[in-house]
């Protein structure tokens, strides 16, 4: 190839890497900017470039508004709107309570489910091809012969005229001195007289408004479902992630060159076996990105404190009863299903499965893990490709065998995440968690070899619903009684030690990143069982089940629902499987959402209010028996201690036990 | 309450920096069975960051911590902790979710297989907390989370035992009972070492003193020589509380 031939194509590929990247640079100024205003990092900004999308579809090719009359309502007026409302209603009050960057995210995943449920709702989950592009389909000519679209133009114009309107607004308003002022400290800000709650509500609307740019520049390119772009518009997070959520001009940068480098990297053909790899990493240039920031971003945000365990432990009561009581009827009820509604609970103890994985790393051990759907769709692969004899020296194994092989063969790879979550935390751990989770469905489920040709038969004897019914209520059965020995005793209480005070557990001698690989690996072990149970209940390996977003839907599921809490878990999934098989799909999105965002003040989610609420019932444990220095058998060296206090301090200062400490109060 | 006799805790030429700076510069210290030794200085001296050293919470740059002769440079906290080496913080480490005596259960069965709740028993007996010991953490007053946290260091049976600004948040009387309780321990052989903002408890408790100032050892001795010593000054008391 001669050397001009090769630069013009190395520019007209940059040129058409600009409209990704451009559309990137877009979503991470959201971002920042959003970040720095508010001190969130926006985790619903995807599901909120979606919704801005489906609402201007809605208005053109429905409602047969003028685009740009329905262009200037959506990005000007609804999505700057969304963004108030969520200030007013999410995010202020949670800011007002001081809440921590754990709640934030929650609250934030909320957002993103609800979104979404709504969307689902409204329009259904096909996918739409008819989305209205807001500039006319053409390209200009540059010098040089080059060729840029109109389209990319225009966003390239929107980054920089963004970029330079928050830049001139920071330096030379009084805004901008504001905005400075809470970024480095809204406390003090606040106490000199700024309004921060204005700021934080610009910042809202700001983020909200690029969003749905993003949203309705992207759209376009792409069939437009309630899945597909909210992940496309999370995984240009990697660009905001790089940019350590301040910098605007290296998120600007960083999103053009991973824009450009994508395109760039289609030159590479290699030949046989490489190529399937270097496509895919071609496709997903940004998840790699976000993998990488993330990784790197060890220091990212603070989240120290535990998503879970806000309610208190639970306690032998009434309520924990009655809970149980309902969980077990609630399981055992569709053996007296038939057809289609048995066919449809067959995914209910699977999801269980899958969500206790959750209970496992976030609930008891305190680790945030979005992306335990990698590790159930590995399973249902696994399981998949160990009955197909598609692992080479094996032959192909019958499906009891199989599913146990694929479980034990999966959780050992929780190390993948487990590792990670050794040195961080937080949101840190969060943006790990999914990198992982979306390469695993990015780099392995959407691959042709794993779709293609792959059976998932029942053996004959669980062939009939109800008999495979019966088999997967066993293995909840087992999975509970391992949950339950990772809550109780020994083990149990260091883990919670870990969940509740990392340090102070270490300093208490207990292994605390031994504990956490530990946990990973059995809830890596759990999540593979529950999603091998998935693929065997329909029979079908089904890459879309183990979308990274429906794991965010998981995650926001068991969270609401107590993250600490089994039995919740088990509720949790007949009630996702139930209310969308039983209204409209869509609506337990919706639920899980509204809940999700009202969980600050919900501590310890649903089952937390339950134990609450069974304590102000009058059911909590009476006194403990007074105690007495002879109540208690004392080593000889202890009695010597005793003695010395008694002898130094007086008659009356020995810390006998019932003079301060009046018990539980 | 000491297991298998108590030890003894030395520094020597410890150094750790952050970031080019020397937190800690080359810092000698020993901690000997049955005395309390206090650590003293001004916000800023790196006496939390020594700590951090010693507990196995930071490592090193350069230098050495050993216990009993042994070198633990090396080890991370909780193998540090299972060999005998238990601390307190300066801000209260209690797990709220847990009880009281799930609490100090969590530091003794780290250290023993058998005995563990016996062990855990004594140490809620010994500091006045048999009465609470089924009260979730997360209720409990200040007052009563340091006497927990101390039960559960005391629970795992230590050679040392290292505290972080124990009397901070307690008000006189409960400050008198930690007196106390620290005393007798240390008469049991146990060595003490303790951060210690309140001048008057260390006068009060500490056989030895050492003054740290901007990462260094500045004067170290008899508490009464070393409090009275005008380079400690009361450049530090300002910060008392």
């Amino acid at each position: 190839m001669a050397g001009g031939a090769s630069f013009g194509l190395t520019v007209d590929l940059a040129l058409a890497g600009l409209t990704v990247g451009s559309a990137a640079a877009l979503s991470g100024i959201g971002l920042v900017v959003t970040h720095r205003a508010t001190g969130v990092l926006n985790l619903a900004q995807g599901a909120q470039a979606m919704a801005t999308a489906y609402l201007l579809r809605e208005l053109v090719v429905v409602r047969h508004w003028p685009t740009p009359l329905a262009a200037a309502f959506c990005l000007l007026l609804a999505a700057p709107a969304l963004g108030l409302l969520l200030d007013a209603l999410v995010f202020r009050p949670l800011q007002r309570r001081g809440a921590g960057a754990a709640e934030t995210m929650v609250a934030c995943l909320g957002v993103f489910v609800l979104l979404i449920g709504t969307v689902v709702l409204l329009w259904g989950t096909a996918p739409l091809a008819d989305t209205p592009s807001l500039v006319p389909a053409t390209s200009i000519t540059l010098p040089g012969g080059h060729v840029l679209r109109l389209d990319t133009a225009v966003q390239l114009g929107a980054v920089a005229a963004l970029a330079l309107l928050v830049a001139a607004v920071t330096r030379f308003t009084a805004f901008g001195g504001q905005l400075r002022a809470v970024v480095d400290n809204r406390r003090l800000a606040e106490l000199t007289g700024v309004d921060a709650d204005r700021v934080s509500a610009a910042g809202w609307a700001f983020g909200s408004f690029t969003a749905g740019l993003v949203g309705v520049l992207l759209a376009p390119f792409l069939l437009l479902d309630p899945y597909g772009l909210p992940l496309l518009v999370m995984e240009t997070m990697a660009v905001a992630v790089a940019a350590r959520l301040r910098s605007l001009p290296v998120a600007v940068a960083t999103g053009l060159l991973l824009g450009i480098a994508q395109s760039e990297l289609t030159r590479l053909r290699p030949g046989g076996q490489l190529l399937p790899l270097v496509q895919a990493v071609q496709a997903n240039l940004f998840v790699i990105a976000l993998l990488v920031a993330a990784l790197w971003g060890r220091t990212l945000g603070d989240g120290s404190e535990p998503v879970a365990g806000g309610g208190g432990r639970a306690v032998a009561s009434p309520a924990g009863r009655a809970a149980r009581a309902a969980c077990v009827v609630l399981v055992l009820l569709p053996l007296g299903f038939q057809g289609g509604d048995l066919r449809r609970a067959l995914f209910v103890p699977a999801l269980a499965l899958v969500l206790l994985s959750v209970v496992v790393v976030t609930g008891y051990s305190g680790q945030v893990s979005l992306g335990q759907a990698g590790y159930a769709g590995l399973g249902s692969l696994g399981t998949a490709l160990l009955i197909s004899g598609r692992i080479p020296g094996l032959p192909p194994l019958p499906a009891v065998p199989a599913l146990l092989l694929a479980v034990l063969a999966t959780a050992p790879l929780g190390l993948l995440t487990g590792w990670p979550a050794i040195r961080r935390r937080g949101l840190a751990l969060a943006l790990v968690t999914f990198a992982v989770g979306t390469a695993m469905s990015r780099f392995v489920f959407e691959q042709p070899y794993a779709t293609s040709g792959l059976t998932l038969d029942r053996p004959a004897f669980l062939d009939g619903d109800r008999a495979f019914y019966a088999a997967e209520l066993l293995l909840l059965g087992a999975g509970l009684l391992l949950v339950r020995r990772l809550h109780r005793g020994r083990l149990g209480r260091a883990l919670t030690a870990m969940r509740d005070h990392q340090a102070g557990a270490e300093a208490a001698g207990v292994d605390v990143p031994r504990l956490k690989l530990l946990a990973f690996t059995a809830g890596a072990g759990l999540a593979a069982l529950g999603g091998g149970l998935m693929g065997l209940a329909g029979r079908a390996f089904d890459a879309s089940a183990f979308d990274p977003v429906q794991g965010l839907i998981w995650f926001a599921t068991v969270v609401v629902a107590g993250a600490d809490s089994a039995v919740g878990a088990v509720l949790a999934a007949a009630l996702l499987v139930g209310l969308d098989a039983g209204t409209v799909p869509g609506v337990s999105a919706v639920v899980v959402g509204v809940l999700a965002m009202a969980l600050g003040r919900m501590p310890g989610g649903l089952a937390g209010a339950a134990r609450r609420a069974a304590r102000w019932g009058g059911t909590r444990p009476g006194p403990a028996e007074p105690p007495g220095p002879a109540g208690t058998r004392l080593s000889p060296a202890g009695a010597r201690v005793r003695a010395r206090i008694a002898e130094r301090a007086g008659p009356s200062a020995g810390p006998s036990a019932g003079d301060r400490f009046g018990g539980p109060r | 309450m000491s297991r298998a006799g108590a030890g003894r805790l030395t520094a020597r030429g410890v150094v750790r920096r952050f970031g080019g700076i020397a937190a800690v510069d080359g810092v000698d210290l020993v901690a000997p069975p049955g005395r309390i030794t206090a650590l003293v200085g001004p916000n800023g001296a790196g006496k939390s960051t020594l700590f951090d050293c010693l507990s196995g919470a930071a490592r090193p740059d350069e230098g050495r911590v050993l216990l009993d002769g042994c070198d633990i440079t090396r080890l991370p906290e909780h193998a540090r902790a299972r060999l005998g080496l238990a601390r307190t913080f300066q801000r209260i480490a209690v797990f709220p979710t847990l009880t009281v005596a799930e609490n100090v259960l969590v530091g003794a069965e780290q250290v023993r297989r058998h005995g563990a709740r016996a062990a855990t028993d004594r140490a809620l007996t010994l500091l006045g907390l048999a009465a609470a010991r089924d009260a979730p953490a997360a209720e409990l007053p200040t007052g009563t989370l340091r006497m927990v946290e101390l039960a559960r260091a005391l629970a795992a049976g230590p050679r040392v035992l290292l505290l972080d600004e124990p009397s901070v948040g307690l008000d006189a009387a409960e400050t008198a009972r930690l007196a106390a309780v620290l005393r007798a321990l240390a008469a049991d052989g146990l060595p003490l070492l303790l951060v210690e903002h309140d001048t008057e408890l260390v006068s009060e408790l500490a056989d030895a003193v050492y003054a740290m100032a901007a990462g260094r050892v500045v004067t170290a001795g008899p508490a009464a020589r070393v409090l009275a010593d005008p380079r400690v000054g009361l450049s530090w008391g300002e910060a008392t509380g």
